[in-house]
């Protein structure tokens, strides 16, 4: 019985909780559902999208009206509904698309749109300062050290004083005659012939670690690695090409077609700007410098005249005496931007991932097998090479003439 | 006998300067003299110099300038970053036609290429057309509206001059346009809507360049004011009297392009016309001539009268009257040719002499050329100029009847041979306007000055000949604050539509009406023909006799003739530093004109090159240097138009002698040929001229550089001239080229899997114009580096025209006869073969193997390539190049004031080609074989997963080309034009015998003599 009760248990307890996981995973994720349907026409504060903002919507009106509303509003408006007629005028008379949703999933939502805004009333606003707090870090180390380093240089002054003065006693005492006292100049030269072997290893290990140093940064000169300026948007490619995992083409359409990849537009910024009039990290800041620079107001929806260009600060410098062209390796070669640019969706301030020199071209060059399956511009070449090297060998893009110079300078 | 060809006088007389250039290796000894430039800089200066790059070239290494990327706010769709977009446009300045297409980049214009759907151009231009975009980018360029010298803006002027309109019209006041040729029906409409509104009105046409004497000579010969149409293509036998008509005869470009299909030959088409040239001037049609007769100007006359005769005597029509001439044999056996292809012959003269063409209007009508050569019912509207009406003009101006003068793009004071007597006219005349590009020696007289667009910033329309018309549409937005002539008068005569485009649209939905083409296919092709309306024309020969007698005149004294240099023409574009900087087919001088005169005649009159004389021709005195030039007729002086400019601009001011006031009105037109003339004084000087004909020479001469052949040798042996040289090895006598020390059975070469680029360029049809040096020019980024540079053989063009005469005489025999005189005759009477000459991109390169550096090396495709970032100048390979096609960067010619030219102003290097980067001081450069355009062509194919196609790549040289003289292709299609024509028996290489293999060809040259 024992035995049987605990099975008993055991399943009921199972039960339910599968139950509750269930009606936890059947419980429609707000949220989400907002972002997909509504993002695009409202927001969750009160300012006026398309349609007007939802904050305490819930408020204002019955749940069982919201969800009539949201499902047809016009069916709504055509029944007569005196309420729906007018938020209908109010809004310019732009019709409310209908949305294919349960009751529960608008409950869903509704309830999302509340709790948006109560976390945007109680999210104090914060500044993070992590530049300020690396600052501190950075002298908390300095400080003790310097004070240890000036405290040594005073132990070492008392003790070289101390041995000085003993050594003038002890003479005394003897009573040898005291050497004659030496200028500072002598007294260097003086120890300067007497350490011989140690100055001598110290001039090596300078030289050394002199050359090394000057070869490295002689070599680096023109390599902007880890470029990283700022930019007069603060725009995050982790966020759009991250998290809303927007294609890099997207935006930049010319690298599929031309020699630039192209820094977007404005307006393609406002293909998806008119509407997401708040983003998640800087809010309505950085996106209204787009509106500033197109004089467009949301109101109205329109551009006005006095539009002043974006200066953004180029990242990707490549000297003019090189001709790269981003067709080449995009169309053709079918190479990932990452290839060359890094993780640019897990970048917040975009920086220079790759070198950008010649050896590093030169490298991929000879390691990248070329795209020739399918391409009839590579027919002969195919023919030729699988002739010369064998079925079997790589075709990397130096074999087919990727590395001579005027590839790339013209 | 064997021929001889030499590059210059100097060369065939072995000057020792000459000789020593030749030998030497480079032109001067490093170290450079800058003294002519500025103070010599002092050791100490050096060291400080020194100190600060050092110091600046540290600071500079430590970071990296920001740069700023800034994109569109909102893109125009057309628009991608990086790729060109071409617009079809029309190319009209009064003077040249050409119907384009525009390159535009990120919004501006670089390039300007042929239209191939017109078929009066085709993809053809000439080196005016393809200058004509650095015009745009003109820093001389009005850039306000001006009041009497002062900067207004457009409403104060429109206030004022419609309130003075108003004020003269209702006074009865004569107001008068005076323009250059209008060939814009739109614009006719405009000005014949100002003229509605103000009816004293009259609208003048006239030309720098007359041609006149033919309108008139059509008009007294068959009722028709207008220049007929010519068909050269039609013809077999043309005969030109002094007429430049591949050069600079009405539409150039056109006849040139007629002109090499009937000398083309290959193995479909075995026949080619005959070109027999008479002239006093070594023109360039005379140069491309089969046969070439030199006469004296005052027997153009005679001399066509005599054709007449002959042919008058075939045909049984009436002698006119006896004449002879020093040519009177030539004469009879033109006259059998011409007689032998009648009605597919052409004579033509350049004379601007009325009579002259009435008989050259007769001798056409004898071979029965109306119809099949030459179409007076579709006319040509390129030069309308009236010298009649002009002269009236002239008149009423110095009578003081005329109340207002609106100049349109023309300049008189300059043009006119009485020009100051217009400049002082045009004080009298109560409102003055001038509508035009530039504050020139008229436009800065007038009290108005309204800039117009440039053609590229404007909207137009042309009808060049009757029932033909082209688009004009701007292609970037204008510069300057300018605004479009039609627009201006629009405004002032109150029209309802004042804007030229919407207006310009009105009339063409009109014009388009009962057509399938839209105002947008109108726009988008750039051409549009109307059906042709056939109007019969008929003879009248009464004037004929007359016109002889006149003809027959004969003036003593020397003749002067008045010719278009193929680089400037007329001086509308003199203040464009490529054209200044276009060595002339001919002379192949630089940045100047000359008073050219025969070796005899230099003799005769004790002349030097060099000294400065006075022409005097009636009342009027000219001062200028003398250039001897063979080719010319003896008595004869030739000067160009278009130099002198006193207000061209900064880099055309003050070069060259003006010429204008030469071609005073007499019998109704201006003339150009003009008898009677005198050398008045002789100045011993040594004026020094910046030649390029004696600098880069090639080595050996002979057979192996140059080539010909005859039209029957040919038919015979299609490999005929085609010779080569043998060596003698231990196997025998061996082709030379195939002696090689670097190709082993075990190592045949490099191989071309894919690619191997090549171009092929045929001697007979190129002519020598020049298009593919300008082209070369603005594709390239090459720079301007001036006359003094030039001077001391450091010209940059990548491509030249090498021009050589030829003589039959035998050197060694006439050695052996010790007959020095006979060395005499050929230098005055040259035959001309043009070359166009650039980097040959060898297979077996000379220039690659003693690069210290391997800055140039060969590619996988056949090309000679070269990396300037690698370059550390030592020049060995300009040395070690027997073809001498590689340019030294002496200076860094951007942004350096000392080359004061396009690329040291903001404005100007916008024409920079994107594609090509801009070389600085220190390094070699030379023909890519436009290698951005190849790998551009290449890329498009790899997109579209296709093989490239034949055509589909061009070099920006062989696109220019009028005449499709140079082919550029694959080598490895063997579908390719390229590669057909290379393997024609006709083809060869230049110095095969030092085996470099180049991938350049060239084909014989063929004469039908």
């Amino acid at each position: 019985m024992n035995g049987l009760n605990r099975n008993t248990l055991r399943f009921t307890y199972f039960f339910f909780i599968t139950l509750i996981s269930y009606r936890l995973a059947a419980q429609p994720d707000g949220e989400a559902l907002f972002k997909t349907n509504c993002a695009v026409c409202h927001s969750t504060g009160d300012n006026k999208v398309i349609g007007p903002g939802l904050k305490g919507i819930t408020g204002q009106r019955e749940m069982d009206w919201l969800i009539k509303w949201t499902k047809s509003s016009q069916t709504l408006i055509k029944a007569g509904d005196a309420e729906a007629v007018r938020v209908f005028n109010e809004n310019n008379k732009i019709v409310m698309p209908d949305q294919p949703l349960t009751d529960e999933e608008i409950i869903a939502v509704f309830h999302y749109v509340d709790e948006a805004a109560k976390k945007v009333a109680e999210t104090p606003v914060v500044t993070p300062s992590v530049a300020t707090e690396s600052e501190q870090t950075g002298n908390n180390i300095r400080l003790p050290l310097i004070i240890i380093l000036v405290v040594l240089f005073a132990f070492f002054l008392i003790l070289n004083a101390t041995r000085k003065k003993l050594k003038q006693a002890y003479l005394l005492k003897e009573g040898e005659q005291l050497p004659e006292p030496l200028s500072v100049k002598q007294a260097c030269i003086k120890w300067i012939k007497g350490n011989k072997k140690l100055i001598a290893i110290l001039i090596i290990i300078f030289a050394v670690w002199g050359s090394v140093k000057g070869w490295y940064t002689l070599a680096d000169i023109g390599i902007q690695q880890g470029y990283e300026p700022d930019q007069p948007i603060k725009f995050s490619h982790k966020l759009h090409a991250g998290t809303n995992q927007i294609d890099c083409q997207y935006c930049h359409s010319s690298a599929a077609k031309g020699r630039n990849s192209g820094i977007p537009s404005a307006n393609v910024c406002m293909n998806c700007h008119r509407f997401i009039q708040e983003g998640p990290t800087t809010g309505k800041e950085e996106i209204a410098k787009i509106y500033a620079a197109l004089d467009y107001d949301p109101n109205t929806g329109t551009y006005g005249p006095n539009q002043k260009p974006i200066q953004w600060v180029q990242v990707h410098n490549l000297p003019d005496l090189a001709y790269f062209n981003h067709s080449q390796h995009v169309t053709v070669g079918k190479i990932a931007c990452q290839t060359c640019h890094g993780p640019v969706e897990e970048m917040d301030v975009l920086y220079q991932y790759s070198p950008l020199t010649m050896g590093w071209c030169v490298d991929c060059h000879r390691n990248t097998e070329v795209k020739m399956e399918g391409n009839h511009y590579y027919d002969n070449y195919h023919k030729y090479l699988i002739d010369k090297e064998g079925a079997e060998a790589k075709l990397t893009v130096d074999k087919i003439g990727g590395l001579e110079c005027a590839r790339c300078h013209y | 006998m064997e021929k001889q060809y030499w590059k210059g006088l100097e060369e065939l007389n072995n000057d020792p300067e000459f000789v020593r250039l030749k030998n030497n290796e480079f032109y001067e000894l490093l170290p450079v003299k800058e003294s002519d430039h500025k103070p010599e800089t002092t050791r100490r200066d050096f060291l400080k110099y020194m100190g600060f790059g050092i110091a600046a070239a540290s600071l500079a290494a430590c970071e990296a300038p920001v740069k700023k990327a800034i994109p569109y706010l909102i893109k125009p769709e057309e628009i991608t970053p990086g790729v060109p977009n071409y617009y079809a446009s029309t190319f009209f300045d009064g003077y040249d036609y050409a119907s384009i297409l525009v390159k535009t980049r990120e919004g501006r214009p670089i390039k300007v290429e042929g239209n191939e759907l017109s078929s009066v151009n085709n993809t053809g231009t000439n080196a005016r057309t393809q200058a004509s975009i650095l015009g745009l980018y003109d820093e001389g360029r009005i850039q306000n509206p001006l009041i009497k010298e002062k900067v207004s803006d457009w409403k104060t002027i429109d206030a004022e001059v419609t309130s003075k309109l108003t004020e003269i019209a209702a006074k009865q006041g004569n107001i008068r346009i005076l323009s250059s040729t209008i060939i814009s029906p739109s614009t006719k409409k405009v000005i014949a809507d100002f003229t509605t509104k103000f009816p004293t009105t009259k609208h003048i046409q006239y030309d720098a360049i007359s041609h006149f004497g033919m309108i008139k000579a059509n008009k007294l010969t068959f009722g028709k004011a207008a220049l007929p149409n010519y068909s050269f293509d039609k013809a077999n036998c043309i005969v030109g009297f002094e007429c430049d008509f591949i050069g600079n005869w009405i539409s150039p470009v056109q006849y040139a392009r007629q002109y090499a299909q009937t000398r083309k030959i290959s193995s479909d088409k075995k026949n080619m016309s005959q070109h027999i040239q008479f002239e006093s001037n070594l023109s360039l049609t005379g140069s491309n001539a089969d046969i070439r007769y030199k006469i004296q100007v005052n027997e153009h006359g005679a001399a066509l009268v005599a054709l007449y005769n002959i042919l008058a005597s075939k045909a049984g029509a009436a002698s006119l009257g006896t004449a002879s001439t020093s040519v009177d044999q030539a004469i009879a056996k033109t006259a059998e040719s011409l007689w032998g292809s009648r009605g597919k012959s052409l004579v033509v003269s350049g004379s601007n002499d009325v009579n002259h063409q009435v008989i050259v209007n007769g001798i056409n009508q004898l071979l029965g050329n109306y119809g099949s050569t030459i179409d007076l019912s579709r006319q040509s509207n390129l030069r309308q100029g009236n010298d009649e009406e002009m002269n009236e003009l002239m008149t009423e101006l110095k009578e003081g009847k005329v109340a207002a003068l609106i100049i349109y793009n023309s300049n008189p004071v300059y043009t006119l041979a009485d020009g100051e007597a217009f400049a002082a006219a045009l004080g009298k005349v109560e409102l003055s306007v001038a509508i035009g590009t530039h504050k020139d020696e008229t436009a800065s007289r007038c009290q108005y000055l309204c800039p117009d667009h440039h053609y590229l910033e404007s909207w137009n329309d042309a009808e060049p000949i009757a029932g033909h018309y082209s688009s004009c549409q701007p292609t970037i937005r204008p510069l300057y604050n300018t605004r479009q002539g039609q627009t201006s008068l629009l405004i002032w005569a109150g029209n309802a539509t004042s804007d030229f485009h919407d207006y310009m649209q009105v009339n063409w939905s009109n014009l388009l009406s009962g057509s399938s083409k839209t105002w947008q296919n109108f726009i988008q092709d750039g051409v549009f023909e109307a059906p042709a309306t056939a109007e019969s024309v008929s003879f009248n020969d009464s004037e004929l006799i007359n016109a002889a007698i006149a003809s027959l005149v004969k003036k003593q004294g020397a003749g002067l003739v008045l010719y278009e240099m193929t680089a400037m023409g007329n001086g509308i574009q003199a203040n464009n530093p490529w054209l200044l900087e276009l060595p002339d087919p001919i002379t192949r001088l630089t940045w100047d004109n000359f008073f050219a005169v025969s070796i005899a005649y230099a003799k005769q009159q004790g002349l030097v090159q060099g000294n400065i004389i006075e022409v005097k021709s009636g009342n009027k005195t000219i001062k200028g240097p003398v250039l001897i030039q063979p080719g010319l007729a003896n008595n004869t002086i030739a000067v160009s138009y278009g130099f002198g400019r006193t207000q061209a601009g900064k880099a055309g001011n003050g070069i060259g002698i003006n010429s204008y006031p030469f071609a005073i009105f007499s019998e109704g037109t201006f003339q150009n040929l003009i008898s009677g003339v005198e050398i008045s004084k002789t100045i011993e000087d040594n004026y020094s001229f910046a030649g390029v004909q004696t600098h880069h020479t090639l080595m050996g001469r002979n057979h192996d550089i140059l080539k010909e052949t005859t039209l029957t040798e040919w038919i015979k042996d299609p490999a005929s001239g085609n010779t080569y040289e043998e060596i003698t090895t231990y196997q025998g006598k061996v082709r030379a080229a195939q002696a090689d020390l670097w190709a082993t059975p075990k190592q045949p070469g490099h191989d071309k899997p894919n690619h191997l680029w090549g171009m092929v360029i045929d001697l007979n049809a190129c002519i020598g114009c020049g298009a593919c040096v300008v082209a070369c020019t603005a594709e390239n980024n090459v720079p301007v580096v001036g006359k003094d540079e030039i001077s001391r053989s450091r010209e940059m063009h990548w491509m030249r025209i090498d021009r050589y005469y030829s003589s039959d005489a035998d050197p060694k025999t006439n050695h052996d006869k010790k007959d020095y005189a006979a060395m005499e005759i050929p230098s005055d009477s040259p035959q001309v073969l043009f070359q166009p000459m650039m980097c040959q991109h060898c297979n077996h390169a000379p220039c690659e193997t003693v690069c210290p550096v391997a800055a140039t090396t060969h590619s996988s495709e056949g090309l000679n390539m070269m990396a300037y970032n690698r370059c550390v100048g030592t020049r060995y390979c300009e040395n070690n190049c027997p073809y001498k096609v590689r340019r030294f960067n002496w200076f860094k010619y951007f942004d350096n004031d000392q080359f004061d030219y396009n690329m040291n102003n903001p404005v100007g290097k916008l024409q920079l080609n994107p594609d090509v980067i801009v070389r600085s001081r220190g390094v070699m450069e030379k023909c890519s074989l436009c290698v951005q355009r190849i790998q551009a062509g290449k890329l498009q194919a790899k997109k579209e997963g296709r093989p490239v196609e034949d055509g589909e790549i061009k070099t920006a040289c062989a696109q220019a080309c009028p005449t499709n003289a140079i082919v550029f292709g694959d080598y490895l299609n063997s579908e390719s034009q390229a590669s057909r024509m290379k393997d024609d028996p006709r083809s060869y290489v230049v110095l095969e015998h030092l085996n470099t293999q180049p991938n350049v060809y060239y084909q014989v040259k063929v004469r039908n003599v």
